[in-house]
């Protein structure tokens, strides 16, 4: 039974009219992007705040709710409060649009991640095709905000960020191609479901078949390359603070700003779950329900990001563009011609 | 980057004119110049050769490549009743007691003196800021602007006829692209022009970097100073020596440098007045000092990681946690945490804290911990590949050139050029302890990042020593201050120039006194001004990434460039 039909089941729909299932599509849409919303609420304003703070030796926000989680409405009510500063000739409607094609997109990935426990929007055959198209749609975003803000750091954001995505979107989609080899469908149920074996058994331990496990070298890369895609250090050279002040963000304010930034963590998390669908088995886990292995699992992810942020330098632009094409491409290539042999020999 | 092969010393000294083992020959030096020399003065520091102002390449020529003076340390230009005057203060970087200073008196309505930049490339932003300031034009200068001032502001605010109640326009015009016209790489090529800061996270405060962009490399790149010029030369003119100029230093390197600044004013009014410091009071001062160069080296070392990481990072709160002790202790010391005002001309203001065993413990267990924090820090920064791979070869600055540009401080030391006060023209304690000198031949940016990070380990032990040394001192000859008259007048048209390592490099004074109590020329030659100079020789032709990284690696201050 799909997500959808239990909505329609609680509806009380009975057998699903074309309407009906619109409506309980609808809702089921509006479910999945309030919980996504509601992870970048605690992420943003207050997790990466509280995680920072750990990596440098600080406390960070305690003062407004218990441990300072209050600081989640403070804030909501103080950015959403700010005035909206439009700069002259800036090139509208793109400069309206970039932060929605940037929040949008990435919400619009969760659609056929397998959350376990049943939530699943839409599991098409092409789920994994879908998930990175959507995931790519962010840097039109980035290069909409940085050509239409009439700023020239914004420009050179823009820039770097076309740059960079060429860069590191072609060795992504060649790993997660390589975990396609294994499973044979771009389904994402299908792909979660594949990972459900055991791979090893040492005593009472028994070590799944998650493709981490199973090809290790593809899951390093696909989380460099996430890193990369998702733009946090050392590759947050489109916005790279101190050298072009915020890069593609540095002309919006208000609830634009709070639309650019939510779609940044949104995407954070869509990286994440790529990850936790392609590599981690999704929402298995043992005792506790899939749903919060899924959550576990993307927060881990997101964890990681903030963890590479706090200690790790920035790579030039040049450099990058450099580990992209003659690195990472080499070895995402390498990887799935081997991978393609070892299943075309052993036959898994 | 290997440095050029030393010229065989041995020979090239006897070429010298005017080395002897005891010193300056000063007489030989005259011979060189010959009738070029119309008078010699003595200025306290050193001889001072008069010379007529269409002569001033030719004599700083015959000095720096016969004499080997090749070190312009600063310009002073200032205004008498009857004339103009700039002064060359010329050093040697092999040793820095070895001065000459070049006087070049120009006429009251013609004050047009030949320019030094030729000789000199320092000499470019000295005599800019001398034609700002005093009104002292110079022929043959590639650039005769003003530095300090719009280049609206009417009349020069350090002549004597100046009207400082003149109110002036300054207006606002868009800077212009100077390459707008260049396309080097074909018609189709294009420039960008782009203004860097005077509000921008790396600038380090509010400095304005003109830039013009080839893609993301620098084509041209021009520091624009000046926005926090706060007269501190002419509110020194306006004190008296005995008190009242003590807590300007403190402002100029703000950044927990201050003690190290105070330093500077200290030496130069000592030797002015003749006043000897008690040793004990040496004592305390060098530990303060050196407190004071640490904590100003973390916060360097933290705003560097904070360009090349590009957040506030762990490294820049690892750095800020040690250099808080360091804070807690001056503060202890001193009773302030930045503005300290605690030296005392011939001596401090006053004694350790009590009880003293205190005051010595938590600074030993402050020096206690130090290797371990060090480790961490290099664990961290200097041995991560990312950050070997974005400083390693950028931001090459050749010796050569660092001596030209009279770069001074951790950025000449990391350009392999062995030179610091501290040894080479010894006060203080310093030539009774046991330190070195801290040199690293790499001329990039990472060479100048370990060079800070050494330095702390040096300055650590220079303080353990005075530690042991003010734990031990008998208690009935602690003295803290020298007899100093309530009132100083140091004698009509006495002349003198020192300098101090700051935490920047050589942070000189000139005093003219004119017999009255306060000083008729107060001439500061910030460190920092200096090495921002060498920015474009750095970036020309790198990425904006290692532009920022080598504005970091310069650790300026705009306060002190400013002044």
């Amino acid at each position: 039974m799909s997500f959808v039909d239990i909505i329609g089941d609680l509806l009380g729909f009975g057998q699903l009219s074309a309407g009906e299932e619109l409506i309980a599509a609808f809702i089921g849409a509006a479910i999945i992007g309030t919980l996504m919303l509601t992870n970048t609420a605690l992420a943003g304003p207050w997790a990466k705040r509280k995680i920072t703070a750990a990596f440098t030796d600080r406390i960070a926000v305690n003062r407004v709710g218990p441990a300072g989680l209050l600081i989640i409405v403070a804030d909501a009510v103080r950015l959403l409060s700010k005035e909206l500063i439009v700069p002259e000739e800036v090139d509208r409607p793109a400069w309206d649009f970039a932060p929605i094609v940037m929040a949008g997109s990435a919400i619009l990935g969760f659609a056929v991640i397998p959350m376990g426990s049943g939530i699943q929007l839409a599991d098409p055959e092409t789920g994994l095709a879908f998930v990175f198209a959507v995931g790519s749609i962010a840097s039109l975003g980035l290069v909409m905000a940085g050509y239409a803000s009439n700023n020239k750091f914004s420009f050179l954001g823009g820039l770097r960020a076309v740059a960079q995505n060429l860069a590191y979107e072609i060795p992504l989609v060649l790993t997660g191609a390589s975990v396609v080899l294994f499973t044979g469908t771009l389904q994402m149920s299908s792909i979660v479901q594949s990972q459900q074996a055991a791979l090893l058994s040492l005593g009472p331990i028994t070590i799944p078949a998650w493709y981490a496990f199973v090809n290790p070298f593809a899951f390093v890369l696909f989380m460099a390359a996430n890193l990369a895609e998702v733009g946090r250090n050392p590759f947050d050279i489109p916005e790279a603070p101190t050298e072009i002040v915020a890069g593609y963000q540095t002309e919006y304010s208000s609830v634009y700003f709070v639309l650019l930034y939510l779609g940044e963590f949104v995407h954070i998390f869509l990286g994440g779950a790529i990850v936790t669908t392609l590599f981690l088995g999704g929402p298995a886990g043992p005792v506790l329900p899939g749903f919060v292995w899924f959550m576990i699992k993307i927060w881990a992810i997101f964890l990681f990001t903030q963890w590479a942020r706090s200690a790790v330098p920035r790579v030039r632009i040049d450099q990058l563009i450099e580990i992209g094409w003659k690195g990472m491409l080499v070895l995402s290539f390498a990887n799935l011609v081997l991978t393609a042999v070892i299943v075309g020999v052993t036959g898994i | 980057m290997s440095l050029e092969e030393p010229t065989p010393d041995s020979d090239a000294e006897l070429d010298v004119v005017g080395e002897t083992e005891d010193g300056l020959d000063y007489d030989a030096l005259a011979d060189l110049l010959g009738d070029k020399v119309r008078t010699r003065e003595e200025h306290l520091n050193a001889e001072g050769f008069v010379i007529r102002p269409d002569d001033v390449q030719d004599v700083l020529f015959a000095l720096r490549d016969e004499a080997g003076f090749d070190h312009l340390s600063s310009v002073t230009a200032q205004e008498y009743d009857d004339r103009y005057e700039s002064i060359y203060h010329l050093k040697k970087f092999d040793d820095p007691t070895q001065q000459l200073s070049v006087v070049v008196p120009t006429s009251k309505d013609n004050p047009v003196s030949e320019s030094a930049e030729p000789v000199y490339r320092t000499a470019d932003w000295h005599e800019r800021e001398a034609y700002d300031l005093v009104g002292i034009e110079y022929e043959g200068h590639p650039d005769m602007r003003r530095i300090l001032l719009p280049e609206t502001w009417q009349g020069h605010p350090l002549a004597l006829d100046y009207d400082q109640t003149e109110p002036q326009i300054v207006t606002l015009a868009e800077h212009r692209n100077p390459l707008q016209e260049d396309h080097r790489a074909g018609d189709d090529s294009d420039t960008m022009f782009i203004n860097i800061g005077p509000h921008h996270p790396a600038t380090h405060g509010v400095l304005h970097v003109e830039t013009v962009l080839d893609g993301e490399q620098i084509a041209d790149i021009e520091p624009d100073i000046g926005y926090l010029h706060r007269c501190e030369e002419q509110m020194c003119q306006q004190g008296t020596y005995r008190h009242q100029i003590m807590p300007y230093p403190d402002r100029w390197d703000y950044v927990s440098a201050g003690m190290l600044n105070e330093w500077s004013y200290a030496r130069a009014a000592e030797t002015l007045a003749d006043i000897e410091v008690p040793e004990y009071a040496q004592v305390i001062r060098t530990m303060a000092a050196e407190l004071s160069r640490m904590a100003a080296h973390f916060l360097a070392m933290g705003t560097f990681a904070l360009d090349v990481y590009g957040d506030f990072t762990a490294i820049f709160q690892y750095t800020f946690r040690d250099r808080e002790i360091v804070q807690n202790i001056l503060e202890d010391l001193s009773g302030q945490r930045l503005m300290f005002n605690y030296f005392r001309l011939g001596g401090v203001a006053w004694d350790l804290p009590e009880p003293r065993e205190e005051f010595f413990e938590k600074t030993r267990d402050f020096l206690n911990d130090m290797p371990g924090k060090l480790d961490e820090l290099h664990d961290l920064v200097t041995s991560n590949e990312i950050f070997q791979l974005r400083c390693v070869d950028t931001g090459v600055l050749p010796p050569e050139e660092a001596k030209s540009y009279g770069a001074t401080g951790p950025v000449a030391r990391g350009s392999g050029i062995d030179y610091d006060l501290r040894r080479d023209d010894p006060y203080g304690y310093y030539d009774e302890l046991d330190w070195d000198v801290v040199t690293e031949d790499g001329c990039d940016n990472f060479a100048r990042v370990l060079v800070r990070l050494r330095e702390v380990e040096q300055s650590a032990r220079i303080v353990e020593q005075c530690v042991d040394l003010l734990e031990d001192w008998p208690e009935d000859d602690r003295e803290i201050q020298a007899n100093v008259p309530r009132t100083l007048k140091p004698d009509h048209d006495t002349e003198v120039y020192e300098a101090v390592e700051a935490a920047k490099g050589e942070l000189g004074i000139y005093i003219r006194s004119d017999g009255t109590d306060k000083p008729a020329r107060f001439k500061i030659r910030s460190p920092c001004f200096s090495n921002l100079q060498t920015l474009p020789v750095m970036s020309e032709g790198e990425y904006i990434p290692d532009m920022i990284a080598s504005l970091g690696s310069l650790d300026i201050v705009l306060g002190e460039v400013d002044r």
